[in-house]
């Protein structure tokens, strides 16, 4: 998988801390690099952290001592790291420093299509576009190299068809440990500068920019000196190469490929100028593009010749040498339907404490946050969420907004996991206790990260870190009203919603129920229960259908029909038939 | 060598195991790989596919139109994803319907008491009738499943090379 020939890239070439926070398409990247540092007894700091702003500083720390680092996350994490980001930049590395930044073109897994390249440009350091896992493992050895060359980080922005693509790869050397010593110097016009002397740091880095545009970061695939050129970096090129393979396009193209998306190199831009058209090909924004100074003669995004938004398919690509040559002939097809939604699965204690909301606030205004539980919205138990953390402002602003608009305030109950809890939801719940913000606060702890693959939390980690608890968090940030409720223990669940409803009503401030238990993928606990359907009690009311939203219940012509392979027996659905249809026995 | 090869399911049936299944098999007979998988939020019991290119290729994307082989756990699937499929391309479903390159794989595996084996079941007859190997893929079924369900999975695998053997096409 891409995500480990990363991970095999950045071992191989030494890389001895590599932090991240969990997020597809990164997520297996430190999971690849834990797995080898292990196989490999290679002795490494590799670790989740709780946000993608600490993995950041805990990567630049352990460079500015001198080491090579490397610090992954998605898209968005980035957004999340972007202070240090930009901020390091000017203070420049030590050690090699690699951030790998990965995108989600689609999007499949993502708030945003953003391109990681683009914030590159924006704080103004470096970023390699590789077009499959064995590029991206290759790159990283040239990155690393350039990072350190001229004291600067240096992004990787793999996209998610580079991450989770599947190559064979022949690997020819082992993994072997390489321990550095580690010191900082003192620096401090450097590591510790004050805004003024940052003016002369900005200096500098733009004449580190000025020497890597001198360094070519490109090659010539198919160089006949045709009249027209396709620029290509990326997951794009991978398709353009096979769909030429389908045409005959023998001296009518040009072909370049793109390593560094940015900056891009110098003598691109010379060899571009005597083309008469240009066809850039690149995923998502239009970085290269923008960085061609012939704008009259570039096709590309800008111009609509390749869709401003969404990934691209080798279709697009066939229709955008349509639009450059004129003379190609291809088929448009009607796009694939639309499929199955997902949904959370069947056992998901999700399921069961969005049920319990629905039932205890009716009429609630329902908040979330980024999780599995976004899918909470087919239950019609979740009515807005935005990024990591703002589960809680919302609740928080819409309360706000709302009181001081002097209107009637519906109940207000929003929802996030454990591992967003300690993500971005500390601060915001302070504020909110600060602000007198009344509203229920229901924390999913499900003891792991479940949606990017079940990676550790503060509040359960691995055997030799020290546990953070959750409880003592929430009362920290001056929350009164803290219940741990089992959501399985359905009635009990409602209660509880209830009574911090009107905890939070009478003492204006945010209440918390915790919903406790493990997610059913990670966890496996033996079944203790066994679901029966006793099909003479049932009246065919589907009320277990429409209520639950399991996987594993159909509507059937006259009864539900129950997929016995998929069913977990969690017993929300015996809970919810109105005529003893179901039952949950003790086995 | 060059196969273009479509596995649709649902997210948590497996569809990335046998992705996995096939590529590493695949890889062990000298075929050069390259495929993709869907990750996150997709595999959540939403509909899902890989793709699978087998022979000298950049991309692991495959063109509608442009498939060899379509591997599908469920008619609906097999229905939403066959735009992939070349003109004579070719679906191996998991059915009860008497098609030809149908298999009532979860019959099969309820019967052998394995329930969860019936896309291996699925993958077994695919790999016969495409004319590979069994070996180097029951070389990856054992590496990527717990021991507890090694031999039940290798026998789910075999159970239906041999169905498409005896068969014939």
């Amino acid at each position: 998988m891409g995500n480990e020939a990363i991970a095999w890239g950045l071992l191989r070439e030494g890389v001895s801390f590599v932090t991240s926070y969990p997020g597809t398409p990164a997520s297996e990247i430190l999971e690849a690099v834990m797995r080898f540092n292990e196989e490999y007894q290679l002795g490494i700091f590799a670790q989740w952290s709780i946000n993608e702003k600490v993995a950041f500083e805990l990567a630049l720390a352990h460079s500015w001592l001198g080491g090579r680092s490397a610090v992954s996350m998605k898209q968005v994490g980035l957004n999340v790291a972007l202070d240090p980001l930009m901020s390091a930049a000017y203070t420049g590395v030590k050690g090699g420093l690699l951030v790998i930044s990965a995108d989600d073109p689609g999007p499949y897994s993502s708030q945003t299509e953003q391109d990681s390249r683009f914030l590159a440009m924006f704080a103004k350091i470096p970023v390699f576009d590789p077009s499959s896992p064995k590029e991206a493992m290759e790159m990283i050895k040239e990155a690393l190299e350039l990072s350190e060359r001229y004291r600067i980080p240096v992004m990787l922005r793999p996209t998610s068809w580079v991450c989770h693509a599947r190559q064979g790869i022949v690997l020819e050397e082992e993994l072997k440990s390489n321990p550095k010593i580690l010191s900082l110097d003192k620096d401090p016009s450097h590591w510790a500068a004050l805004p003024r002397r940052r003016y002369v740091l900005h200096k500098e880095l733009n004449e580190k920019l000025r020497s890597i545009q001198k360094e070519n970061a490109f090659r010539k695939i198919v160089f006949k000196r045709a009249k027209k050129a396709v620029v290509s970096s990326g997951f794009p090129f991978a398709l353009l190469m096979d769909v030429l393979k389908s045409l005959n396009l023998e001296d009518s193209l040009d072909i370049y490929k793109v390593d560094r998306s940015f900056p891009l190199s110098l003598s691109l831009s010379e060899e571009l100028s005597s083309y008469e058209e240009i066809l850039v090909l690149e995923e998502t924004y239009p970085v290269i593009e923008l960085q061609i100074p012939y704008r009259e003669k570039t096709k590309g995004r800008l111009d609509g010749t390749v869709p401003s938004e969404g990934e691209l398919r080798p279709e697009n690509i066939l229709e955008a040498l349509h639009i450059l040559l004129g003379d190609l002939i291809f088929e448009k097809k009607n796009p694939l339907k639309e499929g199955a939604p997902p949904r959370l699965c069947p056992g998901c204690p999700h399921r069961a404490a969005f049920w319990a909301i629905k039932k205890a606030f009716p009429q609630g205004l329902l908040p979330s946050d980024i999780g599995c539980y976004t899918l909470g919205l087919e239950m019609e138990a979740v009515d807005a969420f935005l990024c990591m953390g703002a589960g809680v402002s919302l609740a928080e602003g819409f309360y706000l907004a709302l009181k001081n608009a002097a209107q009637k305030i519906p109940p207000i109950c929003s929802t996030v996991g454990d591992s967003t809890f300690f993500h971005a939801c500390i601060p915001a719940l302070i504020d909110a206790v600060n602000k007198k913000a009344a509203f229920v606060l229901v924390i999913l702890d499900n003891a792991t990260t479940a949606m990017t693959g079940g990676q550790p939390t503060p509040s359960n980690p691995p055997k030799d870190l020290r546990k953070v608890e959750m409880e003592k968090v929430i009362k920290g940030c001056g929350v009164e009203f803290v219940k741990v409720v089992d959501p399985f223990d359905f009635s009990e669940m409602v209660k509880s919603l209830k009574e911090a409803y009107a905890f939070c009503q009478e003492k204006e401030i945010p209440a918390v129920v915790i919903s406790r238990s493990p997610c059913p993928l990670y966890k496996k606990v033996p079944p203790k229960r066994k679901l029966h359907f006793k099909e003479e009690n049932c009246r065919g009311c589907m009320i277990c259908v429409f209520e639950s939203k399991c996987p594993a219940l159909q509507e059937g012509e006259d009864k539900p029909i129950i997929n016995w392979n998929l069913c977990r027996s969690c017993g929300l659905c015996a809970f919810i038939c109105p005529n003893g249809a179901l039952e949950v026995v003790e086995v | 060598m060059q196969l273009e090869i479509i596995i649709a399911g649902r997210g948590g049936e497996g569809v990335i195991l046998l992705t996995s299944i096939l590529t590493e098999g695949a890889f062990s007979l000298g075929i050069p790989v390259i495929s993709s998988e869907l990750h996150g939020m997709a595999q959540r019991g939403g509909s899902v596919i890989s793709q699978v290119k087998l022979g000298d290729f950049y991309s692991p994307f495959i063109a509608y139109g442009n498939a060899d082989y379509l591997i599908a756990t469920s008619k609906e699937e097999a229905e939403r994803n066959k735009i992939y499929l070349k003109p004579n391309g070719i679906s191996f479903v998991n059915s009860s319907d008497p098609l030809p390159f149908h298999i009532d794989a979860s019959t099969l595996a309820q019967k052998m008491d394995h329930p969860r084996g019936a896309n291996l079941i699925l993958l077994g007859f695919s790999i016969e009738k495409m004319g590979l190997n069994e070996k180097p893929f029951l070389e990856a079924i054992e590496r990527h499943s717990p021991p507890l369900w090694r031999e039940k999975n290798k026998k789910a695998f075999l159970l239906g090379f041999s169905i498409s053997k005896g068969k014939g096409t």
